[in-house]
Formats: C-alpha cells, sequence, structure tokens
C-alpha cells in the first residue's frame, strides 16, 4: 500500500491532475470483452486473464507486453491481481462467483453483454460508454462506438446486393458436431447488421455437452457457412473423407469459409472484427461462385 | 420354474430389444417421409439416411457389444467383479494419450487416432497390473489402483486443457460419449474388433473357464497362465480402446452387461459370451434411441455417455437386491494386515509436524512474476489475506474427508470405502444442485444443508439395499459405483443446459479453493472443529463394529442405532467438506489407509493420524495446484491424487511376508 501511496504522490506532484478525473485509474480485467473495449479506447491495464489465449483468440487489439497476466478468467490469480495494485477492476456476469473475492483487492465494475435470448451489440455500445464514463475516456468511447458503427455500415453497403442468402456462423467441435451462433450471440447480431438473414433463427446453441449433430447443416440448404476458429485439426481431415459433410449443399458449391480467430463472447472490437471478416469471406464466397 | 424364469428374462430382453428397434425407426421414417406432400425423399435425406442414421444405430450395437464383452473378458480374467473398462482406467488413459496427442503432436492425432488411444488405455492397464503384480491382481488392490490412476489421468488431462486454454468443447463432447455419425468408419473399425475379439474369446474359452479357478487349480490344468492372461486382457483393452478412440467415453455398459447376463440367468463361460455382447448392445442401442427421441431441434439434451449411467445406474441398483450370488472369489479376503506399531504416540506426532511444515510452507512460500519466492514481513502479511483462507480451507476439508473416510471403512468393514467411491461427494453435488435451482441465491446454510441431505441419502439409500443381504462388499460397491455414476450423469446434464447455475457446478466439479474467503475459512474450520469433536465419543463404536455384527451385539452394542448415527456422520462431514473442495478429491480413500498402513491400527489411533494425514495432504495439494503453473491454477484433486497415489501403491504392492 505504502508504495503506490508513494507513487501516487509523486505523479501528483509532477502531473497534478483535474479533481475528479479518472484518467490515471490503474485498471485489471477479467473479462475479454472488457478488456478488448479498454484498449480499443486506449487504456492499457495493469493486469488481465488469460493473456496467452487472448493473444491467440481474440487476436486484436494487441495487448503491450507490459500487461500482468492473471491466469485462467474462472480462477484468477489473486496474488497476482493483489501485486497489481489495482484501483479498478472490470469483469462480468460470467464471472458472478468471483465477485467477493474481487472486491476485496478493489473496487469492481461488472458489466453485462451476454444475456440468453438478447441481442448483445447494445449492450456492449452501453459497456464501452460505461468505460468510457468510469475512465475519464469518454470522447474516446464515444469515438470507439461511432468506429463500429460507421465501418459496420460501410461494410453492409458493400454487401448489398451482392450477399442474398442467409448465413450460419459455426464452430466445430470434433468430425461430428457444431455449435450455432444464433440471434443472442454478437456474430448473429453483427450479421443482422450487416443486413444478412441470420439462418440459425433461434437461441445459440453453445452449449457444450449437447451441441448438434454435423446433419443440423442439412436442414438449412441455401445458408452459406462462415466456420470461427478453432478448428481442430482432426475434425477438419476427417471432414474431408466424410461423406456426409461433402454431400451437404453448402460443401458442394464451395459456400464455406473459414474466417481468421475472433473472441466468441467479445465486445465491440470483437463485432467489427467479425464484421471485416464475415464480409470477406462472404464477398470471396459470391466471386468465386460468379468468377 | 427356473426355465421360466430363463424364459421370462429372455422376453425382458427381446422386449427391451423391440422398443430400440422402435425408437431406431421413429428416426429411419422422419427421412424416409418426404417433408412436403408433393416432394419426393430428397437425396440430401437419402444421404442423411444412410451416412447419420443407420450408421448410428449400427454403431450403438457393435460399441455396446464390444463394450460388453470387454468388460467380461476383464472380469473374467482378473477374477474381478468390478473390472470394466473405466475402473481399470482405459477410457481415462486413452483420453489423457489423446489430449497430449492434441496438445504436444496434432499431426499423431490427425493419422493415428486409435494407436493414440490404445497405447494410452495400454499404458494404464499395464501400469495398474504391474503395481498389483505382488499382491496376486487382488481384486481389492486391482480396482483401488486402477480408480487412482483413472482419476490421476483425468485430472491430468483435464489440467492439460486448462493450461492450454483451449476450449472444453471437443473435450466435452468426447467425454460426454456422442454416437453421432457421419459415415460407416467407425462401425466398420469397431465391428472388425469385436469380430476378432469374440473369435479370440471363443478360442480362449477353455483357458478362460479355468482362468476362473485360482491359480493354483489353473497351472495344474496346464494352462499356460500368464501368456493367456496377457493376451486376453491385451484383446479386452484393444476393445474398449477402439470405441473410446471411435466415439468417446460409455461409462457403465462394460460393467453393467456382464452383471446383467449373470443375472439374467447366464451361467456357463458359453452363455455369457453370447448374452453379455448382445445386453451391451441392447443397452446402448435403446439408451441412445431415447437421447434421440428427446432431442430438441437444438441439439441433444444429455449426451449419450452419460445417459447410459442415467439408465443403467437405476437398472443396476434394482436388480443388486435380487442378486443371489456371485461365483467370483469374494472380496471378502481382507487386505494384507499391516504391522502395529508400538509407539503409536510418536506416529502421530510426526503427522502433526508434518502437518505444520506444510501449512508453514503453504503460507510463506509461492510463485510470483519473478519465480519462486519466500514472502516475510508486510508482504506475508498482505499475501495472508489470500493464502490463510485456503489454507485453511484445504486443510479443514482434507480433514473432514479423511474422517468420512475412516467412518466409512469401518462401519462397512470395507477398505474400498470412501466418500469418493461410494459416491457420497457426488451425491452432495446433486443436494447442491437441486438448491441452486429451487432457491434464487442460496446463502452457504441452505447449500450445506442441501449438500448435506444429498450425502446422507445416497448413503442411506446404498446401505438400505446393501443391509437387505448383509454388507456384502462387492454389493456395496457396486452400488457405490452405481450411484456415482447415477450421480455423476445428474450432473452432467445439468451441465450441458448450459446456465449460469450450469457454471458454478462445474466450477465446484473442478474443486478448487481459489475463491475461499475469511468467511469461508472460519465456516469450513468451525464446521471441521465441531464436527471432529464428536469423533472421539465414537471410537468405542468403530473399534467393536468391524469385528462383526454378532460379536458387537454380545457386548451389548445397538449395533442398527450405531450405523444410523455412523452413516449420518459421515454423511454431513463429506457434504461440508465437498461443498469447499468439489467431490473428487481421494483424500477420503487415502489418508485412513496411510494411517492404516503405517502401523496405527485401532480406531482413535487411527483417526487422529488420517484427519491429520488428510490435512496436510490437502494443504500441500492446493499449494501445488496453486504455484505450479503460476499464474494458471490447475485442479486440486491432480495433485491429492499424484502425491497419495504412488505410497499408496508402494504399501499395496510391498508383498508382505506375514500376509499369506
Amino acid at each position: 500500500m505504502s508504495r503506490r501511496y508513494a507513487l501516487g504522490l509523486a505523479a501528483g506532484l509532477t502531473l497534478l491532475p483535474r479533481a475528479g478525473s479518472a484518467a490515471g485509474t490503474r485498471v485489471a480485467v477479467i473479462d475479454w470483452a472488457m478488456l478488448e473495449t479498454v484498449l480499443a479506447m486506449g487504456v492499457v491495464p495493469v493486469a488481465a486473464t488469460e493473456l496467452l489465449q487472448f493473444r491467440k483468440v481474440a487476436v486484436e487489439p494487441a495487448v503491450p507486453d507490459r500487461v500482468i497476466d492473471l491466469g485462467l478468467r474462472g480462477t484468477p490469480n489473486y496474488e497476482a491481481l493483489n501485486l497489481a495494485e489495482p484501483d479498478l477492476i472490470l469483469s462480468s456476469n460470467y464471472y458472478e462467483g468471483q465477485k467477493p473475492s474481487l472486491q476485496r483487492v478493489a473496487e469492481t465494475l461488472s458489466l453485462s453483454i451476454y444475456t440468453p435470448g438478447v441481442p448483445p451489440y447494445p449492450a456492449a455500445v452501453e459497456a464501452a460508454l460505461t468505460l468510457g464514463r468510469r475512465l475519464g475516456r469518454e470522447a474516446a468511447a464515444r469515438a470507439l462506438v461511432a468506429r463500429t458503427e460507421e465501418e459496420i455500415a460501410r461494410l453492409a453497403g458493400s454487401l448489398r446486393g451482392v450477399a442474398h442468402r442467409p448465413v450460419l456462423a459455426i464452430n466445430i467441435g470434433d468430425a461430428r458436431h457444431v455449435r450455432a451462433f444464433g440471434t443472442d450471440s454478437m456474430f448473429g447480431d453483427v450479421l443482422r447488421r450487416l443486413g444478412i438473414a441470420n439462418a440459425w433463427a433461434s437461441d445459440s446453441s453453445y452449449s457444450a455437452a449437447a451441441p448438434l449433430g454435423i446433419e443440423a447443416l442439412a436442414r438449412l440448404p441455401d445458408a452459406a457457412v462462415i466456420v470461427v476458429p478453432p478448428v481442430p485439426p482432426d475434425a477438419l481431415r476427417a471432414l474431408g473423407d466424410s461423406a456426409l459433410w461433402q454431400a451437404l449443399p453448402m460443401v458442394r458449391d464451395k459456400r464455406v469459409t473459414v474466417i481468421e480467430p475472433v473472441n466468441h463472447f467479445g465486445g465491440l472490437p470483437a463485432a467489427l472484427r467479425f464484421a471485416r471478416l464475415a464480409a470477406t469471406a462472404l464477398l470471396g464466397q459470391e466471386g468465386a461462385s460468379h468468377g | 420354474m427356473v426355465e421360466r424364469a430363463a424364459m421370462n428374462r429372455i422376453l425382458l430382453w427381446g422386449g427391451l430389444a423391440l422398443l430400440a428397434a422402435g425408437l431406431s425407426s421413429l428416426q429411419v421414417a422422419g427421412h424416409l417421409v418426404p417433408s412436403a406432400p408433393s416432394a419426393s425423399v430428397s437425396p440430401l435425406d437419402a444421404i442423411i439416411l444412410s451416412y447419420s442414421v443407420l450408421p448410428r444405430i449400427a454403431v450403438a450395437l457393435v460399441g455396446g457389444a464390444a463394450l460388453g464383452l470387454s468388460g467380461l473378458l476383464l472380469q473374467r480374467v482378473l477374477r474381478n467383479p468390478l473390472a470394466e473398462p473405466s475402473t481399470l482406467g482405459v477410457s481415462a488413459g486413452a483420453q489423457l494419450a489423446m489430449t497430449m496427442a492434441a496438445v504436444f503432436a496434432p499431426a499423431l492425432m490427425e493419422n493415428a487416432r486409435e494407436g493414440v488411444a490404445l497405447a494410452g488405455g495400454l499404458a494404464v492397464v499395464a501400469l495398474i497390473l504391474a503395481m498389483t503384480w505382488r499382491r496376486g491382481l487382488e481384486p481389492v488392490a486391482v480396482v483401488l489402483a486402477g480408480m487412482m490412476v483413472a482419476l490421476t489421468a483425468t485430472m491430468a488431462s483435464a489440467a492439460l486443457i486448462l493450461a492450454n486454454g483451449e476450449y472444453l468443447f471437443s473435450i466435452f463432447i468426447w467425454g460426454g460419449g456422442s454416437l453421432s455419425q457421419q459415415s460407416w468408419g467407425p462401425t466398420l473399425t469397431i465391428a472388425l474388433r469385436l469380430a476378432i475379439g469374440v473369435a479370440a474369446a471363443a478360442l480362449l474359452s477353455r483357458p478362460l473357464s479355468i482362468l476362473g479357478l485360482d491359480d493354483a487349480s489353473a497351472r495344474s490344468l496346464g494352462v499356460a497362465l500368464n501368456a493367456t492372461r496377457f493376451g486376453v486382457i491385451g484383446v479386452a483393452v484393444w476393445l474398449a480402446a477402439s470405441v473410446t478412440a471411435e466415439v468417446g467415453v460409455i461409462g457403465f455398459v462394460g460393467l453393467a452387461a456382464p452383471a446383467l447376463a449373470h443375472l439374467s440367468g447366464a451361467r456357463t463361460q458359453g452363455q455369457k459370451l453370447i448374452a453379455a455382447p448382445l445386453i451391451g448392445a441392447v443397452l446402448l442401442w435403446l439408451t441412445d434411441g431415447l437421447v434421440q427421441l428427446l432431442a430438441g431441434v437444438d441439439g441433444e439434451r444429455v449426451p449419450t455417455g452419460a445417459a447410459t449411467a442415467l439408465l443403467g445406474g437405476p437398472l443396476l441398483l434394482w436388480l443388486l437386491p435380487r442378486l443371489r450370488m456371485f461365483e467370483w472369489p469374494s472380496l471378502n479376503s481382507k487386505p494384507a494386515p499391516s504391522r502395529r506399531s508400538r509407539r503409536p504416540g510418536r506416529l502421530i506426532g510426526l503427522f502433526a509436524l508434518l502437518g505444520a511444515v506444510a501449512v508453514a510452507l503453504a503460507l510463506t512460500v509461492g510463485t510470483g512474476p519473478d519465480g519462486w519466492t519466500v514472502s516475510t514481513g508486510p508482504m506475508l502479511d498482505r499475501l495472508l489475506g489470500w493464502r490463510g483462507p485456503r489454507v485453511a480451507v484445504a486443510a479443514a476439508a482434507g480433514a473432514m474427508l479423511a474422517a468420512a473416510g475412516m467412518v466409512l471403512q469401518r462401519v462397512t468393514a470395507n477398505p474400498l470405502a470412501s466418500p469418493e467411491i461410494l459416491g457420497v461427494g457426488t451425491g452432495a453435488g446433486v443436494g447442491l444442485t437441486a438448491a441452486l435451482f429451487l432457491v434464487a441465491a442460496p446463502g452457504i446454510g441452505i447449500q450445506i444443508a442441501a449438500s448435506a441431505i444429498g450425502a446422507v441419502a445416497v448413503l442411506a439409500a446404498m446401505l438400505a439395499l446393501s443391509l437387505r443381504a448383509g454388507f456384502g462388499p462387492e454389493r456395496l460397491l457396486l452400488a457405490g459405483i452405481a450411484m456415482s455414476a447415477l450421480c455423476s450423469a445428474v450432473l452432467t446434464a445439468v451441465i450441458a443446459t448450459g446456465t449460469p447455475q450450469a457454471f458454478a457446478l462445474l466450477r465446484w466439479l473442478s474443486g478448487s479453493t481459489n475463491d475461499s474467503s475469511p468467511a469461508d475459512a472460519w465456516f469450513c474450520a468451525g464446521a471441521a472443529a465441531v464436527l471432529l469433536a464428536a469423533l472421539p465419543p465414537m471410537t468405542r463404536w468403530l473399534e467393536i463394529l468391524p469385528l462383526g455384527d454378532v460379536t458387537a451385539r454380545s457386548i451389548g452394542l445397538p449395533v442398527r442405532l450405531c450405523r444410523i448415527v455412523l452413516v449420518l456422520f459421515a454423511g454431513v462431514l463429506t457434504a461440508a467438506a465437498a461443498l469447499f473442495v468439489g467431490p473428487l478429491s481421494f483424500v477420503g480413500l487415502i489418508a485412513p489407509h496411510l494411517a492404516r498402513l503405517t502401523g496405527l491400527g485401532r480406531a482413535r489411533g487411527q483417526g487422529i493420524a488420517a484427519v491429520l494425514i488428510g490435512a496436510g495432504l490437502m494443504v500441500v495439494s492446493d499449494w501445488l495446484a496453486r504455484t505450479v503453473a503460476f499464474p494458471y491454477q490447475l485442479p486440486l484433486g491432480l495433485f491429492a491424487s499424484l502425491l497419495a497415489g504412488p505410497y499408496l501403491i508402494w504399501l499395496l504392492s510391498r508383498s508382505d511376508a506375514r500376509a499369506g
């Protein structure tokens, strides 16, 4: 405590920040959607969870090396978190169980983006604006929201009249199972904003233990498919040999594209990243079928 | 009379098979009847029918048969009614090997999936046999070693997955055991192995029936004992590993099919070789039919592997009291009496000292961004707020589990009885589930009450079942394994719903003290203090009960009342501990064994030592879980079994000169 106090004192002497400003807040982040959002607003947290995977799975925004890794999201390392001396911890409704422990370290702000049955994009906008207010980055937050909205609108324009099939966003589990992203997923919501019908009309089927069989795709013969990584290597190979997979209309007509990795439960940056990747994939599919 | 009974049983299985066939024909009809009246059967429907629906029926049949045969062969050759692919760790070994391959050598996984699974399964079985060889593959030792190795392997796979952050999706599907198919490949693969297995079993029919006798008789009849044994085990493991590699973990069929064959009147070797695979096939076919019937448009609600336990568990529990006899040599052969220490006080002092060292280590030593550190002064003060509650919860939970294990082992006179193996921990989990779903935000009081009700209900059900014919050790363990499988299946099914409660349960199952608050620590330590204080007055009962009911009554002990009180006691202890550290720790099995094997045979000494060992083991495991992969945390149970396992195995495998 004393070290932090001394540092704060030194900073106060040199910078004399305006009263009430929170620009110097030391932030630790548990939830990845919050991590993306604060990074996109130019705030570098002191610590965040599962950075090894974040760099592989969410990819952008880039996480500077000086951010301390806190370990798994479900079991964050409280000793490391404590030593990082945050003023504010950002969490979400997924980590309600850890909230009492987090609050022992520092003030904890928990924001919900994902609620079963509710499209998450508006909640992600709301979360970005709330974070901006709390961290004294309101302008950056508004800019992020505007940038994301404009870019998605631009991509929607480029797809208009070109991509007219319903699109199914899936994640491949093994050679026999997929899970589908529905209207209450970020990907489903972004597809709608791109002016594309989501072929999976019901809520997300993201439950890991009871996934969809590959044959479920046969019920959506007109759909184009976007595969969101990770894709297990043995599944890819087995699918190549599978008569059923090869007979699916979307596979036969080459309407299946594997995109770059993107966070499945992300915030606005993930929404934008998915919009870009999906638009490129769909334009590529259309280009191939006409050219 | 006998003929009619046999006829009835055949009718029962025939009826079940008909039911399964009916369910399958529903699936087939779904793709044969065109959806629109004008349309004909679409080409895609035809492809789904021939590459998905039909292979799924076929794979259920051959997979079930292969598991049934595998279980039968293993039970026969090891003369162990509890031997099956999952109790011997075949599935867990295959899973670990496949997870390791997926993480470290993906190319291997792409090209030689079955080979990897087989290598893992064989390695685990070989390890178990090597460990128990010097005890003559005694069933108790084999099952003990098997559960130990299986649990460790499962935990190690979980740790690998967690540390690599690969989302649990594919391992979940695989661990749940889904029969969904998209080609005939798996069916053909398993069918080929099954044909080879059946041929081998038929050829080995005579040596097999001789292997059912004891070693001396078998040798005198001229059987090349070990060669035959290893040959049969190899075939059985191959069968199980190929099913595991192709469709995932399907528990229980290998255990239930041979037992059900026996109960259905199959007596001779030949009858069993026919009945067990057939019953296995019907079990899996029927279960998968029900799973598909209950599936909605958005996927199946329960994985088939979990559903086999949901269906098979109650079936076995219902049949157990109707069981007249097992023809296997009984588990009653007690483990070799261990030496008695002449200075129990000194041993207890030593354990207390080791426990204190463990606590001091866990409080002061840790890893940080700069590597290992020993914290002192202000830094220690700051970390104590985090380390203190963890250590306290771990110690108190370990102590309570050890005490519960000691009580259960003495009450049932069964060396394998423990909260983990009798399903008491998972029973507590089912109670906790009910609390989470019925009450909006259950407080700690409601949670502990619900867990305790679950734990005591499981214990009471099992004791009531086995009491009917006295405390037969096989029956009790079978009931325990069935109950455990049943409760785990309920938990798996609940977790599959993906609700917030499901995530809370998942976290509980993985067993972590990471979120222990000071309030938790006080509560857990308080519970341990209050409950363990009740142990000393009961030591007289615990001393006398293992001597048998007749002796106990002649001394004037109210046997029934004693049992009820002790069972309630063990249930509450387990529930209190499991609430904080999850159901899978193995400390309750190991700590009393370690205490007894070091020479503390009397109830009081064993009790105190077991509590100290349990606490110490749990504290060290928690410390390792916290530090080994810093900042990533590993499952607590992994280290509990890794620490305690080798020592127990070493003691078990020591051939004791005074054993015979």
